[in-house]
């Protein structure tokens, strides 16, 4: 099977040298191949019945993290704020 | 014998006789660390308060205060288990400086029972991978054979244990990562039954996979920690509502009238003549000790590593999308505006094994694809699961190998992802199906290298699987994990 590796790069935020996409595509294709062979299965899909989940109580709650905790590992802060490159010109 | 030869067990009893203190114990395992680790690799943070919090046991119990039965002893942490203040990598260059600022729930857990966290351990990146080679950090070896690998994703978590560089280990298992590298490091290796033990804190590849177990060198050390890090979590919105009223004082090692069930499909082709044979003899000697053996069949299961590797890459991609640059972890350092800083953080951040996962994910997820791969995928995983339902109301535990090869060398298959996945054969069904499954080790190649056998249960039947492996471990005169060549 043909894949448009370099489509699926922008779909999945990666970008590829045409080295890597000439790799990445031959891996993708093989894996793909496969992948590919599974059975039609006449079903439904369902929820798990047994174990279902639950919704939690919908009541607000005190943070338990302060702001410089949750900053602290980001790239980079100012004055408190994550910076991101400009988006609106 | 070393104290770090010991089992969990046997230490937690040495510590209430006073035969050993917590401090001597860490300082054992301080040194056997000091002495292996270069050749062995399995640690990517060692935590340097260790002595500190053995001191704090010691105290304790010289007041005479109550404590847990494993306080005190030193355990391992994968590193994709968040631990509050110590830094958490995944293996990643995406997560090298990462310090997450909460504690994973099995983590609050391990504290309050007051074990000792010795460091944190080497895995593939993500979790992604059967070797621990993918790892951006360093390459870990098996410490029966330094020459191979030590199996993956959880590597570091098994190698640690056969090394002697902790007593006890935590890994995550999404498709075998815990039970295959415990089956080539010689260790036991508990998946326990999805939704039984918290995920809060693991950070996610494939979150309706992934699920926290433990590694040791017995299976009273694996029933001990399992009882431990189990439980409802609210903070996991997929953690089962039920009451887990203990292995440990459970445990038996009694198999009379225990059905087998054994799977001709995990014993064909590409299954190694001596992992067979060991398995085989491993049922016999369990039959002969008055539980009864029965064939059965579980059709779908080969279907079951293109179903895995369907599912699980797609959620890999949606879960890894939160990778941007912005919030934590690495950024690159030159782009051009805000898509090309996350196209070369991201590309720049992962390794290649993880690119192809999240492409492959992408792929099965975008349009014109999802019906033909996903949606397809999804509903043979309820055909596995169906089958192994079925299968239980005929018997009580099934017994595969765990892979189909001993350790293969570092290299060897790292190139052929194909080949690699292909492996995983033996271990993904647990996972598609949601099941409890255990590797034990059962007997060694000529060459020394150690061979696993996995015994699976129904959901939430892990004192059954446990008891199985009890009664195997029992017959066979214990096992020994630690190479003497190390």
């Amino acid at each position: 099977m043909k894949i448009d590796i370099q489509h699926i790069a922008k779909l999945s935020c990666l970008h590829l040298t045409d080295e890597q996409a000439e790799k990445f595509e031959k891996d993708m294709e093989s894996i793909v191949t496969m992948v590919n062979c599974l059975p039609d299965v006449q079903d439904e899909l369902t929820l798990d019945v047994e174990n279902a989940m639950r919704l939690r109580e919908d009541i607000a709650e005190e943070h338990k993290f302060k702001r410089e905790e949750i900053l602290s590992n980001a790239p980079q802060v100012q004055s408190g704020c994550l910076v991101v490159p400009k988006t609106v010109e | 014998m070393k104290l770090y030869e010991k089992t969990a067990a046997e230490l937690s009893d040495m510590l209430r006789a006073k035969e050993c203190s917590a401090v001597e114990l860490c300082k054992d395992i301080i040194e056997r660390t000091n002495a292996v680790e270069d050749k062995v690799g399995a640690c990517v943070t060692r935590c340097e308060d260790a002595l500190q919090k053995a001191e704090a046991v010691d105290k304790a119990f010289a007041e005479g205060k109550e404590l847990h039965p494993l306080a005190g002893i030193p355990i391992g942490i994968k590193d994709n288990i968040s631990t509050k203040g110590i830094r958490t990598t995944c293996a990643s260059k995406m997560l090298e400086n990462y310090v997450p600022p909460y504690n994973a729930t099995v983590m609050n857990k391990v504290e309050s029972a007051n074990m000792i966290v010795t460091g944190k351990l080497n895995m593939d990146e993500f979790a992604m991978g059967s070797s621990t080679e993918t790892s951006y950090i360093k390459k870990t070896h098996n410490p029966h054979n330094l020459d191979c690998v030590p199996g993956g994703s959880s590597g570091g978590s098994a190698a640690c244990v056969a090394a002697g560089e902790a007593i006890v280990s935590l890994g995550s298992d999404t498709g075998g990562s815990i039970r295959q590298p415990s089956a080539l490091c010689g260790t036991v290796g508990l998946k326990p039954t999805y939704g039984s033990v918290s995920r809060y804190g693991l950070v996610a590849f494939a979150s309706s996979l992934d699920q926290i177990g433990p590694i040791g060198k017995s299976v009273k050390d694996v029933s001990m920690l399992y009882d431990l890090i189990c439980g409802h979590d609210k903070m996991d919105a997929t953690s089962a509502y039920r009451e887990y009223p203990g292995t440990f004082v459970g445990l038996n090692n009694d198999v009379k009238g225990l059905c087998i069930g054994v799977p001709k499909e995990y014993f064909g082709e590409g299954i190694d003549s001596y992992v067979k044979e060991s398995v085989f003899n491993a049922i016999k000697l369990l039959e002969s000790n008055g539980a009864i053996v029965k064939e059965i069949s579980l059709p779908s299961t080969e279907y079951a590593v293109n179903t895995y590797y369907i599912i699980a890459s797609a959620e890999a991609s949606s879960n890894l999308a939160r990778f941007d640059g912005v919030k934590y972890g690495f950024r690159a350092k030159e782009y051009d505006g805000l898509i090309d800083m996350y196209q070369k953080t991201r590309s720049e951040g992962f390794g290649d094994e993880v690119k192809r996962r999240i492409m492959l994910g992408t792929f099965v997820l975008s349009s014109g694809f999802y019906d033909a791969y996903y949606k397809k995928a999804k509903l043979v995983q309820r055909k596995i699961a169906q089958e192994f339902s079925q299968a239980f109301k005929e018997c009580d535990v099934i017994i595969t190998p765990t892979y189909p090869t001993p350790a293969f060398k570092i290299g060897e298959n790292i190139d052929d992802p194909l080949k690699m996945y292909s492996g995983d054969i033996c271990t993904v069904t647990v996972n598609i199906a949601g099941l409890p499954a255990i590797s034990v080790p059962c007997g060694k190649t000529e060459s020394g290298l150690p061979l696993g056998m996995q015994m699976i249960g129904a959901k939430f039947a892990e004192q059954t699987i446990l008891n199985t492996a009890y009664a195997y471990e029992t017959l066979c005169g214990g096992f020994s994990c630690i190479p003497d060549t190390l």
